[in-house]
């Protein structure tokens, strides 16, 4: 089953792009990583998702609804948590949260505010103005969470945390997960979604540009080679004849080399040096996310 | 959408709302009732009504115009008491009401971020206008009542020559309670439709260019012809005071304005983006 359909939704603003015929869908119990810089357009489909913006055109639905919006589907069981998260000011994190909760059927949801907020470190009776960037947010994790809904969607979920509490977010995105429920994750901090997500899709201006497994998007990206060299062996220079090949960095003994595709032609040529040891340093998601918009960049001009 | 295929009215926040406005209608109540109480101390004592009304006698015409004109006479006490509800103080007090209100909870919670929280949870767009218009037109006929209670009050404290008629200002007290309600509707409207700053804005405008039609209007017969045109125009105290009768046509006219703003704003909020 489907948690979330996406049909060629695009919604523009005045002239102004937002999104551009996304399709995609995410199957239930799947955590989904949703990726793209700044204006990208996550924070738009998600507010389509939520029902808060009238999509220009397409189709979203969430748990096999179609969205309508202003109509609140399927929020009796979805937990959502805004990007930029704001709560009324002059209230405890706990009145507030109560407020928002009791929106709905029953207050079930009072035990597993507290263990949250146990588990986030949080006081909720303090009055929110008096809290800390990082503790506000903390106070939309609980909100999110607090209902242990079906679908979950969260919007830059660690922005604002110190790096222990963004791992007890990820433990609980992958508790969540394992208990069955579907995570859309937006963020642009790439090391989190590797962390935790199946697959990704990366936005850019407003278009999909992919859709893969995270291993598979990981892999897209440049390879590199860490070389060392047999004592007193000239460091030698990349052949023109490589030009899918670069030189990261050079030392006295040691070349670090990144590479496109295969690493064949690569490895032949230095088979012409005494090599000593060769190593390959894992690719980082970012590495990937920038090849991305390279490339991309490259078909732009 | 949820267990039973709609989402329940959401009474924790017009709770929430409601408690959150208290304070400030209860300070609004409490003024304009203590008001009427100060109008019929004074107006209760003929001797001192005479000083009032020469007092007045030497300000410019417009003022007495504004406060109740022919009908503020040494003997008339029901025109006498009457400048507890047609008072600019008053009038302010129900029209910061009308206009506060909707803009802060429609157009204030979606200027704080709040109000993307709010329909994240199972309440529709459509329950959130209608919390917000309940608690304009409850909250101002509420007002209405403290106006008349502080009448009724003022006529117990003190003792009248003349018998004081109190359905005739219970009726006018409806009539006035419409005609706020209008113009929460019109606030509602603004609401609806702009950001806070601007919503209050035109409301506050549309009140003042109102206002002043409606005084240039009595005040000038030429331009008596723009009376219609202001829903001050709809406060009938002639009916009510002098034939004793329910103003049945300005009440609708009234009606018609509050019901006719509430469903445009309504259709427009639904139609409405949140901002980003």
């Amino acid at each position: 089953m489907k948690a979330i359909e996406v049909q060629s939704l695009t919604k523009q603003y005045g002239s102004a792009r937002g999104i551009d015929g996304l399709t995609f869908d995410v199957e239930a119990g799947e955590i989904f990583g949703y990726l793209g810089p700044n204006g990208s357009g996550k924070t738009t489909t998600i507010r389509c998702l939520m029902g808060l913006l009238r999509p220009t055109f397409g189709l979203c639905k969430v748990l096999g609804d179609p969205v309508l919006p202003g109509r609140a589907t399927g929020h009796d069981r979805m937990g959502y948590l805004p990007g930029d998260f704001k709560i009324w000011e002059q209230h405890t994190g706990r009145r507030a949260l109560c407020v928002l909760g009791s929106l709905g059927h029953g207050n079930a949801f009072l035990k597993r505010q507290a263990q949250l907020a146990e588990r986030l470190d949080l006081n909720l009776d303090r009055r929110v103005r008096t809290l800390s960037k990082g503790n506000r947010q903390k106070i939309g994790l609980v909100y999110a969470f607090q209902h242990q809904p079906d679908l979950l969607i969260l919007d830059e979920p660690t922005s604002g945390l110190d790096p222990l509490m963004r791992q007890v977010v990820l433990d609980l995105i992958r508790e969540a997960a394992e208990a069955g429920t579907t995570v859309l994750l937006s963020s642009h901090d790439l090391s989190e979604v590797a962390a935790v997500c199946h697959q990704a899709a990366i936005l850019r201006k407003g278009k999909l540009i992919e859709l893969a497994p995270i291993s598979d998007i990981v892999q897209q990206g440049q390879r590199r080679l860490k070389v060392w060299f047999a004592q007193g062996t000239p460091i030698p220079d990349m052949p023109k004849e490589l030009p899918d090949a670069r030189i990261i960095q050079k030392e006295t003994s040691c070349l670090e080399i990144a590479h496109q595709g295969s690493a064949d032609r690569v490895l032949k040529w230095l088979a012409q040096y005494p090599v000593e040891r060769i190593t390959t340093p894992d690719t980082s998601l970012e590495d990937a996310f920038i090849q991305y918009y390279q490339k991309e960049n490259r078909h732009d001009s | 959408m949820t267990h039973n295929g709609h989402a329940p009215f959401p009474w924790p926040l017009l709770r929430f709302w409601t408690r959150q406005i208290f304070p400030m209608w209860f300070g609004m109540a409490l003024v304009i009732f203590l008001f009427q109480i100060a109008v019929c101390a004074i107006v209760h004592d003929n001797d001192k009504v005479k000083v009032f009304l020469q007092f007045l006698d030497m300000l410019p015409a417009f003022i007495k115009s504004m406060l109740g004109g022919k009908s503020l006479q040494a003997g008339n006490v029901a025109g006498l008491i009457a400048i507890g509800y047609n008072h600019p103080l008053v009038m302010i007090l129900y029209m910061l009401y009308a206009v506060g209100v909707p803009t802060n909870l429609l157009a204030g919670e979606v200027q704080r971020g709040t109000m993307e929280l709010i329909l994240s949870r199972q309440t529709t767009k459509t329950q959130v206008y209608a919390c917000t218009g309940l608690i304009t037109v409850m909250g101002m006929f509420a007002m209405v009542l403290a106006m008349f209670l502080g009448t009724v009050a003022g006529t117990t404290l003190y003792t009248f020559t003349q018998d004081v008629p109190l359905t005739d200002f219970f009726k006018i007290a409806v009539n006035a309670g419409l005609m706020a309600s209008a113009v929460g509707a019109i606030a509602l409207l603004a609401a609806a439709c702009f950001r806070r700053p601007v919503a209050v804005g035109l409301t506050v405008s549309y009140l003042v260019v109102m206002y002043f039609t409606s005084f240039v209007s009595e005040w000038w017969p030429r331009m008596a012809f723009l009376s219609p045109t202001t829903l001050f125009h709809y406060i009938n105290g002639f009916d009510i005071f002098v034939k004793h009768v329910w103003p049945v046509r300005d009440m609708t006219v009234l009606v018609a304005v509050m019901v006719a703003a509430t469903i445009l704003g309504s259709l427009i909020w639904q139609r409405r983006d949140l901002s980003a």
